[in-house]
């Protein structure tokens, strides 16, 4: 009984903190090869169309709505307001998409299953709606390592990228590293970490302890408010598959970015890759370090660019992983730069 | 002879009991001077260490009114010597340029220090150059390196360092007004635990102004994505063949040698490098930046103590 009121708090503390989509809103539903649909949300651009579609997808544990916040801190909405029209997609097992129901829809998935069947469900699906040859992609976190797998192993589709905050190497000697190795690796076959769970029980805990772990961790105080950040853990979470949660400790021990066989070496083989991608990094993110972030784009073959928010380079506050998508002033320090380097190569042909 | 030591003189009678602390004046080939000081305690089994500062910095980034790495390592039974390289402290000369730091002064450095062999703590582009001196001018003298953020892929850090390179590298006049001081804060000291008078005195007496003729050459190493050496090298060719048993600490909130153009070392080098990025979320006090690495009120305890115990591990 005691649970179960517990349970009844923290589910009512995070509803307590929901933000509807917006009328503008459409909800459209990609199916992948394997029959999993993935819920998409399209914005059309409110005003005359400036260029492809931008396809927005989010990091691990996380689903669209990083994506797509609320009124003020959303990348969709915003890139729409541009004249693009965006997309956001909530990779399987996360948001409205289809979960694993142990039938047809194995659980345990792993990061594979996102750029092998998800991405191109989603590019296609999104070529198909707006009649576009290609579309234009900003991946957070995760969702850039998408891209990378993605590009890397000849993925079509994409006409220029924008990876914010995505490490390629996690073997940096830091507790954000063991922590994952910790924490994901007890995770048996089949299962998936309650990361939304754990998120939703800690909503009333957030901003009673200043600088406390998860201001640390995923965002700087004073540029992403308290909040923005109790929504994003409220809506915008999700749980992380065990293959997945497994994948990623590989990632930690081994320092190789490689599918789940061990067969395709993303990092390597990003060096043949010749979309053009900006790579975004933010000087306080503790999880995505710069080295991590930069290490990718090293790795890239190009046209790239290398952008890295800080102070130092004119912005008018650090920024930790999550301020990249949710700081009270992304849309100017963070997406006008990405939509600039969108526009730059918007008319060039790339090999 | 690549130098010549002139003299020895015992210069320092700060308050430690069993600490001997003196300065030698050691001419480069070309004829600058260049200063060696000597930490020695009363007993030591371990090869000495030699600390290179970053430029612009000297030998008060290591002992700072008896605070700092020098003393530090001493106290705890290394014979420790910290080099002063032109443009630093007492070998200030009216222009220099990198290339000359590798080809005359970390020669003459070493030729001055009497044992046979020596580790060494390189801090910042300073400390990159004294990793590539141990492929050629150190050849066999080095043992284990502390890198704290020693770059290894260059470029310019950030919009403000490129304006501040490009106004001739006044880092020492920075402190004249606020805007100056928050410039400083943000390359060197960011977020760093100081008390606001420490700082203070910091920017104002610790570092030194590059000149134009060094922020030239700095500039054009950092733009150019390498710096060409004395002999003709490549110093991007030096570096990939360097191969000393290192740790490399990485502070995040490094705004001059950032840690990502540092974190590269492993992969561009022949070397062992083991890596520590320092953040607020490792329950270290702060991100750690290019000065607080040296003079930051937990340094002792959340560094150095982390070099000492690199330096005394038996090399596998």
């Amino acid at each position: 009984m005691r649970a179960a009121v517990i349970a009844l708090l923290l589910c009512g503390c995070a509803t307590f903190h929901w933000q509807p989509l917006p009328a503008t809103a459409q909800a459209h539903r990609a199916k992948t090869a394997d029959g999993w649909e993935l819920a998409m949300v399209r914005y059309p651009a409110t005003v005359p169309s400036t260029g492809r579609p931008v396809l927005l997808v989010h990091g691990i544990a996380a689903n669209a709505r990083n994506m797509d916040l609320d009124e003020h801190h959303s990348l969709a909405r915003w890139l729409a307001s541009q004249g693009r029209e965006a997309w956001t997609l909530s990779l399987r097992g996360t948001g409205d998409s289809d979960e694993a129901d142990g039938k047809d829809r194995k659980s345990g998935y792993s990061f594979d299953a996102f750029w092998q069947l998800d991405l191109p469900a989603a590019v296609d699906f999104v070529r198909a709606m707006t009649g576009a040859e290609s579309v234009d992609y900003v991946g957070h976190s995760m969702g850039g390592m998408v891209l990378y797998a993605y590009l890397s192993q000849g993925g079509q589709g994409i006409h220029a990228g924008a990876t914010l905050g995505s490490p390629t190497k996690l073997d940096w000697g830091t507790n954000s590293e063991a922590m994952i190795e910790k924490g994901f690796g007890f995770v048996p076959d089949g299962w998936a970490l309650w990361t939304a769970v754990g998120a939703h029980a800690v909503v009333g805990l957030q901003g009673l302890q200043a600088e406390g772990p998860f201001e640390r961790l995923f965002y700087v105080t004073g540029n992403t408010t308290v909040e923005s950040w109790k929504r994003l853990i409220a809506y915008g979470t999700a749980d992380i598959s065990g293959g997945v949660a497994s994948q990623f400790v590989k990632l930690v021990v081994t320092a190789n970015f490689v599918s789940a066989d061990g067969e395709k070496d993303f990092r390597r083989d990003l060096a043949h890759v010749t979309t053009p991608v900006m790579v975004v990094a933010a000087r306080l993110d503790r999880l995505a370090l710069t080295p991590a972030v930069y290490d990718g784009y090293r790795a890239l073959g190009g046209p790239k660019e290398w952008l890295l928010i800080s102070r130092a380079n004119g912005a008018l506050a650090e920024y930790g992983h999550m301020d990249l998508v949710v700081g009270e002033r992304a849309s100017t320090e963070v997406w006008t730069p990405v939509l600039q380097f969108f526009n730059r190569h918007a008319a060039k042909d790339h090999p | 002879m690549i130098g010549l030591l002139l003299c020895a003189a015992i210069v320092s009678g700060l308050p430690d009991d069993d600490l001997a602390v003196s300065r030698r004046k050691v001419i480069a080939d070309d004829g600058v001077a260049l200063a060696l000081y000597r930490y020695s305690p009363l007993a030591t089994g371990r090869p000495p260490v030699l600390l290179i500062a970053d430029f612009g910095f000297g030998r008060s980034a290591f002992d700072w009114h008896g605070a700092g790495l020098a003393r530090w390592l001493a106290r705890h039974g290394r014979t420790v010597y910290v080099a002063e390289v032109r443009g630093q402290g007492k070998a200030s000369v009216a222009g220099w340029t990198p290339a000359e730091v590798l080809q005359y002064d970390l020669p003459a450095i070493a030729a001055a220090i009497p044992e046979p062999t020596f580790e060494v703590v390189a801090h910042g582009w300073a400390g990159t150059l004294a990793l590539a001196a141990s492929v050629k001018e150190w050849k066999g003298r080095v043992g284990k390196v502390v890198s704290l953020s020693t770059p290894a892929e260059f470029m310019v850090p950030s919009r403000l360092a490129l304006a501040v390179l490009k106004n001739g590298g006044k880092i020492a006049s920075l402190g004249g007004d606020p805007e100056g001081a928050h410039i400083f804060e943000l390359l060197f000291a960011m977020n760093g635990l100081f008390s606001r008078d420490q700082l203070s005195s910091l920017r104002s007496e610790m570092v030194t102004d590059f000149g134009p003729r060094a922020s030239r050459a700095l500039l054009q190493w950092m733009t150019s994505g390498d710096l060409t050496l004395g002999t003709g090298e490549s110093l991007k060719a030096r570096l990939k063949a360097y191969d000393r048993p290192t740790i490399q600490f990485l502070g995040l909130a490094n705004g001059w040698a950032n840690p990502e153009l540092c974190g590269v070392l492993r992969e561009v080098s022949a070397a062992k490098v083991k890596l520590r990025v320092f953040s607020r979320f490792d329950y270290l006090s702060e991100d750690y930046s290019h000065l607080s690495l040296l003079q930051g009120e937990n340094a002792p305890r959340e560094i150095f103590a982390h070099a000492l115990k690199f330096l005394n591990e038996d090399a596998p």
